[in-house]
């Protein structure tokens, strides 16, 4: 339903016409169409809709809440409540009231965008999924795209301007803003913009920039900065050291063999981390009988490090060092590189030089084929020499290419930043627009920038929260969420793609260009006329081009042309002399980014708060991380509070031991501890900031780590207790059958290694049912493709209305999660093996929980589904006492009774809302079945392979899961239960899952010295 | 202890005895009342069948549908695409009572949402509880005709529920469709009847159409 | 009148002679006033009332922890995934088991003519009685919606769904409703004549009201008493399979279910035995204090406690037995999962739990081999109480750790109980006593009649045995059993 697509602006507006009310939709209609602001905005907004708009196409859906609300509350009388049906008064063009459309957007994350669709439900979107046209999503879409719907329903979003003047709190219009923006402008135009200073986060929108640029013409002496806590901008400096001037590097893991990577997470913490593990996914299922190597080193254990065949625990500050050993060992091999580059840096045999001398080997097999990729965390020099050693290989144009920087005169985050505290400190600043971001809560440490706001004339902060910097403000302007507004957006390959509202600003807010556009004069314009504007300067193309920009998500060829810059190899030696090993011992602080919250923006969701945490299965906290031998040596354990002290700042967080770290470090996650963050953020975690400088962003030398005698319960959604040696000892004998794994080399000598077991030859004694449905559905999941990054997740939590427990219960052990990634550890703590093994519900063919239920509530249907029925469920919970997976899940509360009105609007209509006492589970979304089975049969079709995908499937980045008909013996899924690798798991217990694991493979390197190429 | 002959010795009068006999009767036809007052009482048959909400506009099927012969579909479009019968926007009145009794009293609601844009509320009367899935085109599709579940709507004047819609009614049919089932080119037709038996000629259609309705738990609940 | 001194040893086996069942001066009237005079004491003594009152407002704790359950939902429970039953389902177990002692000694003590039984056996009904109510409660209480629980009753509906009839769940709602059923019948039918006697010597007009409408115009006529022994003997025939069946069918929700650690065979006959063992525990827990306070020592004699005794010790023994087998079946069975959940009962997490169960069960109870112990009320009244917590931890341990590690070891969990599971368990105590306490002060707490059919003045003792229930000398003797069976 992606069709006519500037109707979709108006389903848009006028959606949101009665939705642009939110926060008090309840009031009578009458007052909603009559408020006069509101016919005011319509008016400017929209003028040509502005007759229309008074009939909002959502008060259907409104009334639908209200009902249901209602129904909740239980005002109902003897039969159930009378529910009123509110039909359009002008139904829209070929619309079909509660069949849902998907449209094409973006989302922005650190100036790099992410094309998305978005399903809209009678003009409520619900569900955001990945956009196969858009080159940085291929159909995928991050834990943090998805979660974009609960943001923007988020009622605790400001929904008004406030003005703070001397202690008080007064609620203007945008009118007063406006008043102040014109005459503000007029002041400057005077001053030619002296001590006027606005700080933009980072955006990659044409349009912020086309009004960038005309704001510098117009106010010269002005600054503009831009900030953001998590940059890429490292990377930029190196490149622009070594190829003397900024460029964009893009990988291609498609055409890669051998993979490098130094605290690279390129598989997950990289903006193009969805395309990179598509390309892996695909690579490491070896259906070529080939697949790629990974090298890793990195002081954290990332999803990367994860999924690498060979994995180095090393802290960040060595990665220079080791690099150079790497250099060195390439020279050696017979790589002709410019002496300097290369240095012995650790001694022969340590650990390092033999990670070194076999990734070395390797790369000089695959050479165009290789790829070194340092991660942004590591400072320029190492990335530097990092693209010196790519030239060197060849690798230039196959597994790395080189785009144009979209602003190569733009100072560095850091530089910005600090340049603007400069001013500030010195007053030269009357005047500082902030335009998003929260730099007030994440500048660096020692800038004490939120002192410096405080102490600034004039201020103005746009943002979607009234959050830290807000508060500090004199003005804080509510933004408007992305998928509220329209605006454009760059790909990291420079795609542009168009961003168009789903619904009408739920609080008036407005978006970073309108703001731009009212210094600039032109406060009539709207945001749609300044895309559009911007679109017809750049792309031209007329109404036609516009369309399909909108309906495709992308505009063609927009694509930067890759560059083939010029390496300047003294550079690059002068880069790599400064990489020495640093002075040995002294702890180190690695900050990064959290892997659900970023850098904190996403503090107040709900559903990245409890998303587990990849590698820790952490939730609702971020924690010191520590190596098993660091722990011991502190003599601290999982949830004793420890005292992290650098630079005179310290911060206090609970201890939590992870395998695998590199020891001498401590990890900590950003983005947690918010103090203006909102209802849910409060008491999620701590604050990482003020252990954060602008000279050590990342990696901080010289922490001091003490005890407080203190100790925090985290909330981890495995191991929900320390464990004990028994239970240990245990899961390592389980694991390996649980997870089968072979080596490329053991998987071309024996294919069926998975399936020879005693037990997949064994018969059960009793007669096996067979299904006389005209399908059958099964899925099948490729544990060599999944990185276990947890997008199905947050993908199977959006379409089923998966509620959010918080804190407390997920410590108990009561997450409602219907799909969860089991992480497993194996072999020697101090450089384990990660597994991970996404579990839903298996839908045994012989299902142990159905033999039990008491009241028939869960059943078996003719396709073979596990049914679990919400409205005849008892609560007895023997259903999940019986299921061996342990996927079931209890509502042991009213787990929607806080849940606001507004966040209502984010359910899906086709799945029911489970209410206290009831059972739940993997449905297989059998509302997605259904849905696609009605539309066959409607057309007289059979149904196709593909016309059905589950929401886990449909945003897996590397393809892992895949679902079918298991009866048409040429579907994927009937290929893949063929597979030699496939096998089920608990297989002994005669369950007969229907969905099947296909075994992992790995592609560890022949031991040093005989070190056979990959392929 | 007390003797035997001395008098007032007893509690309990002779009448007494009459109690077990009485206790016994109540016992055995009071459960059986109450069974029954439950059965009928709480029965879809009396609380559902029969419901018949006043509308805001007095809107009749039976001059619409019925007189003037009108098709469901004019205005029910979305009947055969989607999963809810749409009820028309109020466009689709006025399309004819701009002309037609273009202000009678009786359609002024409908001219005022025409002039305000605000829908009318009408009430609905087929209400099935939240976790029932229906879906319309999948049983226009099969051939069951609106008849079937609405019952002769074009005879009247106010709509009202003529089956019970319980959760057995419909599985009756899911497990025998036959005498249910007509051409769905049909479906909209109100007196339609089967040429001849019912159950033989929806048994052919069935077969020839390849009708398989579910009666797995997740066809409807989700 | 012949008088048994009041101190003699009646528990020693003399060959050829019948060691006396009521000591002390023991005819008819005595008996009767002895007993009577419990119920109809004016005002119960202030201990009564201490317990009492102790008792009831533990009974209003539970009433107010079941409202705020049906208020807020189970999440106030402890339970979690994976561990999905808790304490709602360890003392349901509890209950049933301590159940079980009443009927076994009504019922088949009574076909086995074990006439000792005499003096203990309405009292040990009335505890099966409410021990069961307790247990009745859990599973009522222990699913998330019960406003719907109707639904595992076979009534027809609408919907035309039927109940799961493979479920054992479904079994245990039959198993123990028939069991109560009986059980309830049994004991009011055994309570009559002595409802009647006490209606006889009321005082009052209440009183005699009251009693009389509970004794069914009971007259103590011949045909009255024919047709009383008839119908106890088949309530006794029905019950006895009853006593077995229960806690078998209990045993399935475990036994059917394929966690390790519940999928076991043996479950049936341990369960059995466990709940036996538990029955006669509180028994005696109640029955040693009870005897010293109304001075029932004549009636309730070492022989009864010795009997009772090695009861205890056999059944225990069976337990401590299955404890072990469990550990040699997982370990010969060569299944890693069930090998591993026994080792991990043993020196988990839980390790704590499953000790104190095999102590008190499995150790302590061999005492019992010792006269000395066997005897002597106070030492004997501790070890019951030892029995009781054991057993109670046994179904902890069944329950709890299998659930806590079954496969996956990515959903191991813990199980923590919260304070509202805790004062519901205590509340279940309240209602037990409190039932037991009204029970002590208003019924006739020892069957009166049948005692005296054992006491030698009905002079049965002489010739040989003539059967149960002969009471009269008077009343001509229209039957004779051994040709009726």
């Amino acid at each position: 339903m992606r069709q006519g697509l500037d109707r979709s602006m108006g389903e848009g507006s006028r959606g949101s016409g009665g939705l642009s009310l939110g926060k008090r939709y309840w009031r009578s209609l009458e007052e909603l169409a009559a408020s006069p602001a509101f016919r005011e905005r319509i008016q400017q907004e929209f003028p040509e809709l502005a007759e229309e708009l008074v009939a909002p196409a959502t008060r259907r859906s409104i009334l639908k809440v209200m009902a249901a609300s209602l129904a909740l509350a239980g005002l109902t009388a003897c039969r159930w409540p009378k529910e009123r049906i509110m039909p359009f008064a002008y139904r829209p063009e070929g619309y079909v009231p509660g069949v849902p459309q998907h449209f094409a957007t973006a989302l922005e994350l650190g100036g790099a965008a992410l094309g998305v669709l978005v399903k809209s439900y009678d003009g409520r979107p619900i569900k955001v999924e990945g956009n196969p046209a858009h080159p940085s999503s291929l159909g995928a879409a991050t834990a943090w795209a998805q979660a974009a719907v609960l943001e923007m329903y988020d009622p605790e979003r400001s929904t008004t301007l406030v003005r703070r003047e001397g202690g008080q709190r007064r609620v203007p219009t945008w009118d007063d803003f406006l008043a102040l923006a014109t005459e503000h402008a007029a002041s400057l135009q005077a001053s030619g913009g002296a001590g006027f200073a606005v700080l933009a986060e980072a955006t990659s929108s044409p349009t912020v920039l086309a009004l960038k640029n005309r704001l510098e013409e117009q106010f010269p002496r002005g600054l503009w900065v831009e900030y953001e806590p998590v940059s890429r901008d490292f990377e930029r400096t190196g490149l622009a050291q070594a190829f003397g001037g900024p460029v964009r590097p893009r990988l291609h893991l498609e055409r890669a063999q051998v993979i490098v990577g130094l605290e690279s997470d390129l598989l997950f913490g990289h903006p193009e981390g969805l395309r990179h593990a598509r390309h892996w996914g695909a690579a490491r299922r070896a259906e070529g009988g080939t697949m790629p190597r990974m090298y890793a080193a990195e002081a954290l254990l990332t999803v990367t490090g994860a999924a690498a065949d060979h994995r180095l625990a090393l802290p960040a500050g060595h990665m220079g060092a080791l690099l150079r050993q790497l250099a060195h060992e390439l020279a050696r091999a017979g790589l002709a590189l410019p002496a300097g580059w290369g240095a012995e840096a650790f001694a022969p045999g340590s650990p390092e030089a033999r990670f070194a001398a076999l990734a070395a080997g390797d790369l000089l097999q695959a050479r165009p084929h290789g790829l070194v990729v340092v991660g942004p965390a590591q400072p320029p020099e190492v990335h530097a020499l990092a693209a010196g050693l790519n030239e060197a290989l060849g690798a230039v144009g196959t597994t790395v290419s080189y785009l144009p920087d979209p602003e190569p005169g733009r100072r560095s985050h850091l530089d910005g930043i600090a340049r603007l505290a400069a001013a500030l400190a010195e007053g030269t600043v009357q005047a500082l627009w902030i335009l998003g971001g929260n730099p007030a809560w994440d500048a660096p440490a020692e800038l004490d920038f939120a002192r410096l706001l405080a102490a600034c004339p004039q201020t103005v902060h746009l943002s979607l929260y009234d959050n830290e910097t807000s508060q500090l403000c004199r003005w804080h302007l509510p933004r408007a969420h992305p998928l509220e507004s329209w605006g454009d957006a760059r790909a990291w390959d420079g795609t542009v793609s168009v961003v168009q509202p789903l619904i009408e600003p739920l609080y008036g807010g407005r978006t970073l260009a309108e703001v731009l556009a009212a210094l600039l004069g032109e406060a009539a314009l709207s945001a749609h006329d300044l895309t559009r504007r911007t679109f017809a300067q750049q792309w031209g193309g007329g109404d036609e081009g516009w369309r399909r920009a909108l309906s495709d998500g992308v505009v063609a060829n927009s694509a930067w042309a890759p560059l083939r810059p010029r390496l300047n190899p003294e550079a690059v030696e002068a880069a790599a002399r400064g990489l020495e090993l640093p002075p040995a011992g002294g702890q180190e602080l690695v900050l990064h980014p959290d892997a659900c919250l970023h850098d904190g923006r996403f503090a107040n969701n709900g559903w990245l708060q409890e998303l587990p945490d990849p590698i820790t299965t952490l939730t609702w906290d971020n924690a010191a991380t520590l190596s098993p031998e660091d722990a011991q040596n502190h003599k601290v354990r999982h949830g004793d509070v420890v005292r992290l002290s650098a630079g005179g700042r310290s911060v206090e967080a609970p201890v939590l031991v992870v395998p695998g770290q590199a020891r001498g470090v401590v990890g900590l996650a950003l983005g947690f501890g918010r103090q203006a963050g909102g209802r849910v953020a409060a008491g999620a975690g701590i604050n990482a900031y003020p252990l954060r400088t602008a000279a050590a962003p990342w990696a901080v030398r010289g922490v001091h780590v003490e005890r407080t005698g203190r100790r925090r319960l985290l909330a981890t959604a495995q191991d929900h207790h320390v464990i004990d040696t028994l239970g240990m000892a245990e899961r390592g004998r389980r694991v390996g059958s649980l997870i089968r794994e072979a080596s490329l080399a053991a998987y071309r000598a024996n294919p069926e290694f998975a399936r020879n077991t005693a037990w997949a030859k064994a018969r059960p004694l009793w007669k096996e049912i067979e299904f006389k449905g005209e399908h059958q559905w099964g899925m099948a999941i490729d544990l060599s493709a999944c990185i276990g990054c947890g997008a199905c997740t947050i993908a199977c939590q959006a379409e089923n209305n998966i509620p959010v427990v918080g804190r407390k219960q997920v410590a108990n052990g009561r997450e409602m999660h219907w799909i969860r990634v089991d992480r497993y550890f194996a072999g020697d703590p101090a450089d384990p093996e990660v597994r991970f093994q996404p579990m839903p519900c298996q839908h045994c063919e012989n299902a142990p929980c159905e033999s039990v239920c008491p009241v028939a509530a869960t059943v078996h249907s003719e396709e073979g589904l596990n049914q679990m029925v919400y409205n005849r469920c008892v609560g007895t919970r023997y259903c999940s006492n019986n299921c061996p997976y342990k996927v079931r899940r209890f509502n042991f509360f009213n787990n929607f009774k806080g849940v606001s009105p507004t966040t209502r609007m984010a359910f899906n209509p086709e799945v029911t809302v489970r209410g206290r006492g009831v059972m739940e589970k993997c449905t297989f979304c059998i509302q997605r079945i259904e849905t696609a089975r009605i539309a066959a049969k409607n057309e007289r079709r059979p149904l196709r392979d593909g016309d059905i995908v589950p929401a886990c499937a449909q945003t897996c980045p590397t393809r892992a899961i895949v679902f079918g008909d298991l009866k048409d013996p040429d579907s994927e899924v009937s290929r893949l239960h063929r597979h030699p690798r496939a096998y089920g798991i608990l297989e002994e217990l005669f369950t007969r899952p229907r969905t099947l694991y296909l075994a992992k493979l790995t592609n560890p390197a022949a031991p040093a010295g005989e070190g056979e190429a990959s392929s | 202890m007390k003797s035997v002959d001395e008098p007032g010795r007893f509690v309990f009068p002779a009448w007494a005895n009459l109690i077990r006999p009485a206790l016994a009767i109540v016992l055995v036809t009071l459960p059986a009342y109450l069974v029954v007052l439950v059965w009928l009482g709480g029965s879809p048959k009396t609380t559902d069948v029969g419901y018949r909400p006043e509308q805001p506009v007095p809107f009749s099927h039976a001059l619409h549908a019925g007189q003037l012969g009108m098709d469901c579909r004019y205005c029910h479009t979305t009947v055969e695409r989607a999963a809810f019968a749409a009820i028309p926007p109020t466009q689709t009145c006025m399309n004819c009572h701009k002309q037609v009794r273009a202000n009678s009293p009786r359609l002024l609601p409908v001219r005022e949402s025409y002039a305000s844009g605000l829908p009318i509320p009408w009430v609905k009367v087929h209400d099935l509880p939240d976790y029932a899935y229906f879906n319309h085109s999948a049983h226009l599709r099969a051939g069951v005709g609106c008849a079937s579940c609405h019952g002769r709507v074009d005879t009247m004047e106010v709509v009202q529920q003529v089956h019970t819609l319980s959760m057995g009614w419909c599985l009756d049919c899911h497990r025998n469709p036959d005498p249910h089932l007509r051409p769905p080119e049909l479906v909209t037709v109100m007196d339609w009847v089967a040429p001849g038996d019912p159950a033989e000629h929806g048994r052919r259609l069935r077969e020839a159409a390849g009708i398989k309705p579910s009666v797995d738990c997740w066809t409807c609940h989700r | 009148m012949s008088a048994v001194p009041l101190d003699l040893d009646n528990t020693l086996e003399r060959p050829g002679e019948r060691a006396p069942l009521v000591l002390g001066k023991s005819d008819l009237a005595s008996i009767t006033e002895q007993v009577c005079e419990i119920a109809e004491r004016p005002r119960p003594s202030r201990e009564w009332w201490l317990a009492f009152g102790t008792s009831a407002s533990l009974t209003l704790v539970l009433f107010a922890m079941l409202g705020y359950l049906f208020w807020t939902g189970l999440g106030v429970w402890g339970i979690n995934q994976p561990v999905a039953w808790g304490f709602a389902i360890i003392n349901f177990v509890f209950w049933v088991g301590i159940g079980h002692a009443g009927t076994l000694i009504s019922a088949i003590l009574f076909l086995f003519r074990q006439k000792w039984r005499t003096s203990i056996n309405r009292f040990a009904e009335a505890m099966t009685i409410f021990a069961v109510i307790c247990a009745g409660l859990f599973p009522a209480i222990h699913v998330g919606r019960p406003w719907f629980e109707y639904w595992l009753a076979p009534l027809p509906n609408q919907m035309q769904m039927w109940p799961n009839f493979r479920s054992p769940l479904l079994w245990d709602v039959f198993a123990v409703s028939t069991y109560f059923t009986v059980s309830l019948m049994f004991w009011y039918m055994g309570m009559v004549p002595d409802l009647a006697t006490l209606r006889d010597r009321a005082r009052s007009k209440i009183r005699q009201i009251a009693y009389g409408i509970a004794a069914l115009g009971w007259r103590g006529s011949g045909r009255h008493w024919h047709r009383y022994e008839r119908a106890y003997l088949l309530l006794a025939a029905l019950a006895t399979p009853l006593v077995l069946s229960v806690h078998s069918v209990v045993s399935f929700d475990f036994a059917v279910s394929q966690l390790p650690g519940w999928h076991a065979t043996i479950f049936p006959p341990y369960f059995v035995a466990g709940a036996i063992f538990s029955g006669f525990a509180m028994v005696l827990t109640l029955l040693i204090p009870v005897r010293r306070i109304f001075r029932l020592e004549s009636l309730i004699t070492p022989r009864h406690l010795d009997n009772m005794a090695k009861i205890i010790l056999a059944t225990g023994s069976m337990v401590g037995y299955s404890y072990i087998i469990e550990f040699f079946i997982a370990w010969y069975s060569g299944n890693p999962y069930e090998s591993f959940t026994f080792l991990n009962r043993a020196l988990g997490p839980y390790a704590w739990s499953y000790w104190i169960m095999f102590t008190c069960n499995a150790i302590i109870p061999q005492l019992l081999w010792f006269k000395r112990f066997r005897q002597t009320p106070g030492l004997l009244l501790v070890i019951s109480i030892f029995v009781n917590i054991g057993m109670w931890f046994e179904r902890f341990v069944i329950v709890v750790t299998s659930l806590s590690r079954d496969f996956l070891p990515s959903s191991w969990g813990v199980y923590w109980p919260t304070w509202v599971d805790l004062l519901t368990f205590l509340g279940s105590f309240g209602l037990f006593f409190t039932l037991f306490l009204l029970f002590l002060r208003f019924l006739p707490i020892v069957a009166m009649a049948e005692v005296k059919s054992v006491v030698p003045a009905a002079g049965l003792e002489l010739g040989p045995h003539r059967g149960h229930g002969q009471y009269w000398g008077e009343i001509p003797h229209q039957h004779d059993e051994e040709n009726e069976r």
